[in-house]
């Protein structure tokens, strides 16, 4: 493995059934349908995610009109305005593993609406195994302040960001996610994201 | 002694980290190791030649992410021919080591994730690991070795890739995680299984973790390999200590956890990230003086898939039948219409009840057996994790899809005639699979038990001459009708027991035929499978949704005591019709209350689906008319729905599920009417797809359900297609409404390109587009002909395509 790359076995991340029926585009104040069949698919999709994550710390650079990101160089102006103030970032990637999109596709044989909701599960999966490394990191740097997540795609930022950041944290290798020709990411259920750090202001 | 006996003897040392040692010497991170080769040869070659001076007996070239997924192929080959270069060099150097040198060709995964969870076809993967297999095999190297692999699926293209390419032997070495498996979820077990089947000359485990933590998984490698067992770890796991990386295990305990294994088997070694030559240095001297205990041959008869391995010859084993088109009209349709979801459906039915392993036949008039076979394997695979045994006759299919199955799969047939065997041996050779003989050959099926264990033997002498082994091999004494002959199913039985005894094979039965042409066959099925049973069967196909039949096998089990406190018997008791019958009607009865109809209305908008279902049946069953019940209840029930969902009332979930529940209601009238309400009732055909590129399909799907609801004939092409695809459906159905689905922004340029070649050589088809990163302008500037915001919008637009063209407009 490349130096400077830390992996994070996330554990098993429990389901959050309001967060799940959100990513199922069903708001909080809508009634849960009678026979919305969300625990026939939290049984099915029970052990299926496995989330894992890499992640690697880079100084920030501004290079006149450009930030350098150590392994990478952009001008996206609402990543600027993210890392306001920031000196260094970390750069990850983590995944709900290869088994989520498996049970996903075998859900969506058996009903479009499972279907729907195994996405979802798997959504909640990974996001939650985002918030768990986030947690992480937060207690690895306790003298810095950390940015929310900002990731390739969002904004300005272009989407052709995920080529050097799969290079950057050997994600094939170190998490197993790789990109299709049109960049998206498999297994599906993966994130990679940027988040900036300054020091932390003194109350 | 020539590489292969060295590698049997062992200990054989291989070297360690590349990556690590060029990062000191001041590679870049994110810089490709492999670009050395050609501007700092000196250095890749002193590190070869400090690894042989260390003890190492192969290095590994400097090739690990040479492949053509990521370079043109000149650029491959010149990175190769530089590598091998330095590591000659480096052999020349070291000439006086005392140990004997060799070279292996390093080849890592590709990059790329292969189907069906990724976008690489295995066919693409193959071919790629062969041009680069065929540049190193040239420059004379000693071995391939496939290293850090973490999908079974590569690892079986890039094995294959070799064994097709040169006769070198072929080390392979897979990555796992901490929870013993690989990324994609195989098994030390399922992994070895699907290796040795292809033909690798030693197997193990390299990279992702420490000596101590990938011991268990090598003792999981010793206990079922066959074959010289590799292992490869890290110096632990990477740690920051004041901005530097170190890794946890220092030479001498690396070593001591690794020479610890040599007594058990291991026999081949070296190190991954993390270690340098002090690290190999400290392991000779730990191991190079140990013996390891002679590679044993298991003798078990093992089938797997990517992660499920099964032994037969333990547990009788269960073998669904279902996908099979003998007799079954709907399945016979549904391979004619390419409907694959249909299948698929089979095929987790089966699971849910029990089955273990699946038989897979799609072999019937007007289907491109060869094509159909490969892809009902591939998608099978996706779904389920159940071991498959291949069912065709045809030779040419059996091939296709021996390479598209991850696994070892169960090969169904082989028998003694001379051309059969002909056909299938070279297959098992070179594939690997436990293959199902049939006692029969030339003269037909004799009639007495000796007479087919006489086939048996011949069968087994034969398929020696192939190197494969006779507990690869199940023999199906032939299941005959007992209706067509009195003694036949004694002599059937007869011939089972006998070759156990003579041949110590196993054996598998179709245990269904017996009672053809009888009334209540499961009956006398049942009985005869205990009978099999009793007399040693391995593996019985079957229909698993018969309770009858599973009551046969699982009452087997636990009456010869293979069934803990009788678990399963009372899993299954629990699940017969007998016991179940009260719930599900209790609710239906309260829907039912409001009247059949009415209560069907209702089930449809609330979403009940099992509801829906039986209270149409119940309305069909007391006179009512099914095209009345579609449009006086089913729809207006819909419109309710959809209205809701638009007024942003309701949302996604229950638009689906009111849906599904409309899909169980159209179930049962169309089973009702037989077909005359599909002409009358539907109201034009539509083509939809995902465009190339894309996988999500969630959506396209909810389009596709809400289109069949309103009655449109729905042609799904899936995700991912190519336009040209998309043109020849259109074209064949003239289809005057198309669907395209994109949900990246780096999928809008393919839709826009469908879109223009439709326009183009389809003008008369409307192309309604929809997806997140979709808007109303971007829709006109590819030129859509409307833009449905969600799956209500789509159905509304399609309505709106279909008026039009009802007035000629």
């Amino acid at each position: 493995m490349q130096e400077g790359l830390y992996l994070e076995e996330l554990g098993e991340i429990p389901f959050d059934e309001k967060e799940i029926l959100r990513y199922a585009m069903l708001p909080s104040f809508a009634p849960k349908p009678e026979d919305l069949p969300l625990q026939e698919c939290l049984k099915a999709a029970k052990g299926a995610a496995q989330c894992r994550a890499v992640w690697r710390h880079y100084p920030l650079v501004r290079d006149g009109d450009m930030l350098d990101l150590g392994f990478a160089k952009t001008d996206s102006r609402d990543l600027k305005q993210h890392l306001e103030g920031c000196g260094e970032i970390l750069l990850f990637a983590c995944t709900a593993g290869a088994e989520t999109d498996r049970r996903i596709a075998r859900a969506k044989l058996l009903s479009p609406a499972k279907g729907l909701l195994m996405h979802a599960i798997g959504a909640q999966q990974v996001e939650g195994g985002c918030d768990r490394l986030c947690e992480r990191l937060a207690r690895q740097f306790p003298d810095r302040q950390l940015t929310d997540r900002f990731s390739p795609g969002y904004g300005d930022l272009t989407l052709e960001m995920q080529r050097d950041v799969m290079a950057a944290l050997d994600c094939g290798r170190t998490v197993g996610i790789t990109l299709t020709d049109s960049l998206l990411m498999t297994p599906s259920k993966s994130v990679t994201a940027i988040i900036g750090m300054k020091a932390r202001e003194k109350a | 002694m020539s590489f292969r006996e060295l590698l049997n003897k062992g200990p054989f040392f291989l070297d360690g980290g590349m990556g690590t040692l060029l990062q000191a010497e001041g590679l870049k991170p994110g810089e490709a190791p492999e670009t050395w080769n050609l501007t700092h040869p000196d250095k890749i070659t002193a590190i070869h030649r400090a690894y042989y001076e260390a003890g190492t007996n192969m290095v590994a070239t400097n090739t690990f992410g040479v492949h053509p997924q990521r370079y043109d192929l000149d650029t491959c080959e010149q990175m190769i021919r530089a590598a091998v270069a330095c590591a000659e060099q480096a052999r020349k150097e070291a000439a006086d080591c005392g140990q004997e040198l060799f070279i292996g060709m390093d080849i890592g995964p590709c990059g790329k994730l292969l189907k069906p969870l990724g976008p690489l076809e295995f066919e693409e993967a193959v071919s790629g690991f062969a041009e680069v297999i065929r540049i190193g095999a040239s420059c004379g190297v000693d071995c391939i070795f496939l290293e850090t692999m973490n999908d079974g699926a590569e690892t079986r293209a890039a094995l294959l890739a070799a064994k097709e390419s040169c006769d070198l032997p072929v080390l392979v070495s897979n990555a796992y995680g901490a929870d013993g498996k690989l990324m994609t979820g195989g098994s030390p077990e399922s992994v070895v299984a699907m290796l040795e089947g292809l033909g690798a000359d030693a197997v193990g485990v390299n990279c992702s973790l420490g000596p101590d933590a990938l011991a268990p998984i090598v003792e999981r490698y010793l206990a079922a390999a066959s074959v010289p067992v590799l292992m490869k770890p890290n110096a632990g796991l990477p740690q920051e200590k004041d901005g530097k990386t170190f890794y946890n295990v220092l030479p001498d305990a690396f070593s001591a956890q690794i020479a610890a294994l040599v007594p058990k088997g291991l026999r081949i070694m070296g190190g991954c990230c993390g270690t340098t030559p002090a690290y190999i240095a400290a392991l000779k001297e730990a191991a190079g003086n140990l013996v390891p205990p002679p590679v044993e041959k298991k003798n078990h008869t093992v089938i797997a898939s990517r992660g499920t391995v099964i032994e037969l010859g333990k547990n009788p084993v269960i073998i669904g039948e279902r996908i099979n088109p003998t007799g079954k009209k709907r399945l016979r349709k549904a391979l004619e219409d390419g409907d694959m979801a249909y299948v698929l459906n089979e095929a987790i039915t089966q699971e849910e009840r029990g089955a273990e392993v699946l038989d897979v036949n799609v072999g019937t008039p007007g289907v491109d057996e060869p094509a159909v076979l490969t892809q009902a394997v591939q998608e099978l695979q996706a779904v389920t994790d159940l071991p498959l045994q291949l069912d065709t006759a045809d030779a040419a299919a059996m091939e296709r899809a021996l390479r598209a199955y991850n696994g070892k799969a169960m090969i169904n047939s082989v028998n003694g005639k001379r051309e059969v065997m002909d056909a299938v041996f070279p297959l098992v050779q070179k594939y690997g699979g436990v293959l199902v003989a049939l006692t029969l050959d030339e003269d037909g099926i004799p009639a007495t038990a000796e007479g087919r264990l006489k086939i048996a033997e011949h069968i087994l002498a034969e398929a020696a001459k192939y190197g494969i082994e006779s507990k690869d091999i199940l023999f199906d004494t032939l299941t005959m009708t007992v209706s067509a002959d009195g003694a036949a199913a004694q002599i059937t039985l007869d011939a089972l027991k006998l070759i156990r005894e003579k041949t110590g094979c196993g054996t598998v039965l179709g245990v269904s035929n017996v009672s053809f042409g009888l009334p209540e066959r499961e009956v006398l099925g049942s009985a005869f499978l205990t009978m099999a049973l009793e007399r040693g069967l391995s593996a019985a196909i079957m229909n698993p949704l018969s309770d009858r039949m599973m009551g046969a096998m699982i009452s087997f089990r636990t009456l010869t005591g293979r069934d803990e406190n009788c678990g399963a018997y009372i899993r299954f008791a629990g699940e017969l019709p007998a016991m179940q019958a009260v719930a599900p009607a209790a609710k239906a009865a309260a829907c039912a209350k409001e009247t059949g109809a009415q209560g069907l209305r209702r089930a449809v908008v609330k979403g009940l689906c099992r509801e829906a279902g039986s209270l149409a049946r119940e309305a069909l069953e007391s006179g009512q008319d099914g095209l009345e019940l579609v449009k006086n209840e089913i729809i207006p029930a819909l419109d309710e729905v959809g209205q809701g969902f638009e007024a942003k009332r309701l949302f996604l979930p229950q638009l689906m599920m009111s849906a599904e529940a409309a899909e169980a209601a159209f179930r049962e009238i169309k089973a009702k009417t037989a077909g005359q309400a599909e002409g009358q009732a539907s109201k034009g055909k539509v083509v939809i797809a995902t465009v190339k590129g894309d996988i999500h399909d969630i959506g396209k799907n909810i389009v596709r359900l809400l289109l069949e609801n309103y009655g449109f004939d729905v042609t799904d092409l899936g995700k991912d297609v190519a336009p040209e695809t998309v043109l020849e459906a259109v074209e064949r159905l003239h289809a005057p409404v198309c669907g395209l689905s994109a949900l990246m922004t780096t999928t809008v340029p393919a839709m826009a390109e469908t879109v223009a070649l439709l326009h183009e050589r389809a003008p008369w088809c409307r192309v309604m587009v929809g997806g997140a990163v979709l808007t109303e302008e971007y829709a006109k500037e590819i030129h859509a002909d409307g833009y449905g915001r969600d799956a209500m919008a789509a159905v509304r637009l399609a309505e709106k395509f279909m008026e039009g063209e009802a007035c000629g407009d």
